[in-house]
């Protein structure tokens, strides 16, 4: 009975345009379900989204699709529509992040979807959700990073020391989108957990609020965050001799290990900064001693060193490094899968897991209209006369 | 109607940020969550905490909000005993100290299982329960560190990122999902699961499409704001200092509608700007561009302006925008809520709406420590009020 997957069983359709739908439904694949991409005509504009593989295809398509099906459906058509709502009658989940505005005209609207599917999760994804004032607006992901509270709040620490006048700094790749993607196969799986078909309305900017929820907190107590004074005292991201650490100490004893890491030198051994408040007083000054002195550290020496004392720190690892790091390869994190136009190619599986072994990823994101002969089948015969 | 995950308990040993935020994820979806907690080692919000200024313990923490709250001294016999008790009458049982601590107090995952056969364990860690660096403390921006995101993350010509609580809280709700996937093959399979979440494997889930096309010889680096296919595609400034403008131009029709909006006609047509390839060669020109009209725009109105454009716009809020949003609040992701002393404040509900529930997320507010001993203890675990003041008196109830 290997690779048993939890949502084995489960099938998805899934309509994405987007990062955040596409990843609800990577994560729900990643996990066993069966997930139809349902492409328009003209495929997933996924597919033409940097950044690029050697062969030209997206990298970004890649890992969204990984173990994903894919079936051309054109909604704007009645014989493929009748062709999408057989394949939708055999799911349990259909996801979706088509603008609100054009929902109708594709069949898509949520009244006409739960009369014809009652028992379905319609699982709406939108940059600001399907309802309220702003559930017409669009958004990309810078927008929504800030949308959501944290990019204002970005960058902090080093970065915003070496650049106090530069905007606001974006979180790398599709941040906001994938917590919106997160949040949503979350709330899927929650509604089909309740056995009651409805519309879920997802909306990546309440993701982003969520997770961003201490914001909102500290102005609740008062406070509204700035990025220019959000920084940590000392500490934070520290350039060495070949690459950076980020160290972080919290607890009184971690700052203690951290004067033993340091070799114990007078300015750290001073009585005074035994205070807690009073470090955070002597903040720059700690961290000029901390920088000058790391300079001269080799990265992997020094968090080996700062891990074995119980000091709190972390390489900031290139992807190279990820790729080929002790912990990834022991915990098997990466999998490789053939990719059409792309040979082999290296996917990430899900960052949990249900036992020892990581989930597999069986299969490479496929061609468009890869599966087209399972729509088929799904389409009861009077109505099949859609080609692919 | 009743929320989606009405009927599932957890009892919730999980402490700081991203464990909390697994289950405070899950109460709000409707699971009834037992916070076990000790005066011996209060979680972080019920200490001072220097860094924000804080000097007595937090009188609302989100993540602790919507659970009910026991004390257990885990360090005492009776308080282990009464703690597995708990789990035999719960579906979920989550915890986030380090890989190893569960076990040597004598509650790892096969002790749990000898109590509920199929118990939903969920362990969430730095680095994970296995491999060399599994025993690593960490925090946010050692997860973001470790898994590339803190690398591909900053300015082209600086530093990498330090990522902070969306870090802990992104690895929450990545925990909350495997959660209610691992119920979902238990009603399936009747098995339990130990679902293992590492934080530095939800940094790496982020940038998966970097790592992917690393492992295929090509190396992404920093990029600061920008797209690699798109321009303009920033932060601009407005009239009002500090409060900056999110644009994003898709298409070239969209930039034919920005040049319109602007009053700047010709730079619809100017070659240097007229298709996409071209305004990312020029990129510093169109930014230039841009910013010399935003700069002289009110912020609302020009967000507005942008959207009604259909040009993807939005201003770079601060939470004070956020907790008095009415389309947030019309969504109920702002609800208020009662804190200690009974004023209400703004927080966070459930990110999502159910048409199949018209329940709020957030009713209650964060538990005093112990506040619901006379339900847990006496309802659910059927103990009398004399045996509980005996294990208060021996503190194993603490």
């Amino acid at each position: 009975m290997q690779d048993l997957k939890p949502l084995d069983g489960i099938r998805v359709v899934e309509r994405a345009s987007g990062v955040a739908a596409a990843y609800a439904g990577r994560l729900l694949a990643a996990m066993g379900a069966e997930v139809f991409m349902a492409e328009p005509p003209e495929h997933s504009p996924l597919r033409r989204e940097a950044p690029f593989l050697p062969g030209g295809g997206s990298a970004l398509f890649a890992y969204l699709a990984a173990d994903k099906r894919s079936v051309l459906c054109d909604l704007g058509d009645p014989e493929g529509r009748e062709a999408f709502h057989g394949l939708v009658a055999a799911a349990q989940i259909l996801i979706d992040d088509t603008p609100v505005a054009d929902r109708a005209a594709q069949g898509l609207d949520p009244a006409g979807i739960v009369e014809r599917h009652p028992h379905l999760v319609h699982l709406s994804v939108l940059p600001f959700g399907a309802e309220g004032p702003k559930a017409g607006w669009a958004g990309a992901e810078i927008n929504l990073i800030h949308a959501g509270g944290e990019g204002f709040l970005l960058p902090n620490g080093l970065s915003a020391d070496l650049f106090p006048d530069r905007p606001p700094l974006k979180i790398a790749g599709h941040f906001a989108e994938m917590q919106g993607g997160v949040t949503a196969a979350l709330a899927a799986l929650s509604a089909l957990w309740s056995g009651q078909g409805q519309f879920v309305d997802v909306s990546v900017q309440d993701a982003n609020v969520a997770i961003g929820a201490f914001a909102v907190q500290r102005y609740g107590d008062g406070a509204v965050e700035h990025r220019t004074t959000r920084s940590f005292r000392y500490g934070g991201v520290i350039e060495c001799r070949d690459g950076f650490v980020e160290l972080l100490t919290l607890e009184e004893r971690q700052w203690q290990r951290l004067v033993d890491l340091l070799g114990r030198p007078d300015w750290a051994t001073d009585p005074a900064l035994t205070d807690s408040a009073e470090r955070s007083a002597r903040g720059d000054m700690i961290n000029a001693n901390i920088r000058a002195w790391a300079k001269d550290q080799s990265v992997a020496d020094l968090v080996a060193r700062a891990q074995e004392l119980g000091v709190p720190m972390a390489p900031y690892n290139t992807p190279q490094d990820i790729l080929e790091g002790g912990q990834e390869t022991a915990r098997e994190i990466f999998r490789e899968v053939a990719m059409p136009g792309e040979g082999r190619v290296q996917i990430q599986s899900a960052p949990f897991r249900f036992g020892p072994e990581p989930l597999s990823v069986t299969r490479g994101a496929p061609k468009p209209g890869a599966d087209q002969q399972l729509l088929m089948s799904c389409v009861p015969p009077e109505a099949r006369r859609v080609q692919a | 109607m009743t929320r989606p995950l009405e009927g599932i308990r957890i009892a919730d040993f999980t402490v700081h940020a991203a464990g909390p935020f697994c289950t405070h994820m899950l109460s709000q979806l409707g699971a009834e969550c037992i916070k076990i907690e000790t005066a011996l080692r209060p979680d972080i919000f019920r200490k001072p905490h220097a860094v924000y200024g804080r000097a007595g313990p937090a009188t609302f923490d989100q993540v602790a909000s919507n659970k009910l709250s026991v004390r257990l001294n885990l360090k005492h016999p009776e308080g282990v005993a009464l703690a597995k008790r708990l789990v035999a009458v719960s579906d979920v049982a989550a915890e986030s100290f380090r890989a190893g601590v569960m076990e040597r107090l004598g509650l790892g995952y096969e002790a749990l299982r000898e109590v509920r056969r199929d118990i939903v364990m969920v362990l969430v860690s730095s680095s994970g329960q296995t491999g060399p660096d599994s025993h690593f403390a960490g925090y946010a921006p050692l997860f973001g560190a470790w898994g590339g995101l803190g690398y591909l993350s900053g300015y082209r010509d600086g530093p990498p990122l330090e990522m902070r609580h969306v870090m802990d809280h992104s690895v929450g709700m990545n925990a909350a999902l495997a959660t209610v996937a691992a119920l979902h093959k238990r009603r399936r399979t009747g098995e339990g699961s130990h679902v293992d979440v590492a934080a530095r494997e939800v940094a790496s889930s982020l940038v998966g499409d970097a790592l992917t096309a690393a492992g295929a010889g090509v190396a992404p680096e920093r990029m600061g704001n920008e797209d690699p296919q798109r321009a303009p595609h920033g932060l601009y400034p407005t009239a009002e200092a500090d409060r900056w403008l999110s644009i994003a131009v898709d298409t070239d029709a969209g930039w034919r509608r920005l040049a319109a909006l602007t009053g700047r006609q010709h730079l619809a047509s100017d070659p240097r700007f007229a298709t996409a390839a071209a305004r990312v060669a020029n990129r510093a020109e169109v930014d230039g561009v841009v910013a010399d009209w935003t700069a002289t725009q009110a912020p609302d109105a020009a967000a507005a302006a942008l959207q009604e454009a259909g040009i993807a716009a939005h201003l770079s809020w601060r939470a004070s925008d956020i907790a008095a949003d009415p389309h947030m609040r019309a969504r109920g992701a702002i609800v208020d809520v009662a804190e200690t002393g009974d004023t209400t404040r703004a927080a966070v509900g459930f990110p999502a709406r159910f048409s199949g529930s018209d329940q709020p997320g957030m009713t209650r507010g964060t538990p005093e420590l112990g506040a619901h001993e006379e339900y847990v203890f006496g309802e659910l675990l059927g103990l009398g009020q004399a045996r509980i003041g005996d294990l208060i008196a021996d503190r194993a109830i603490y």
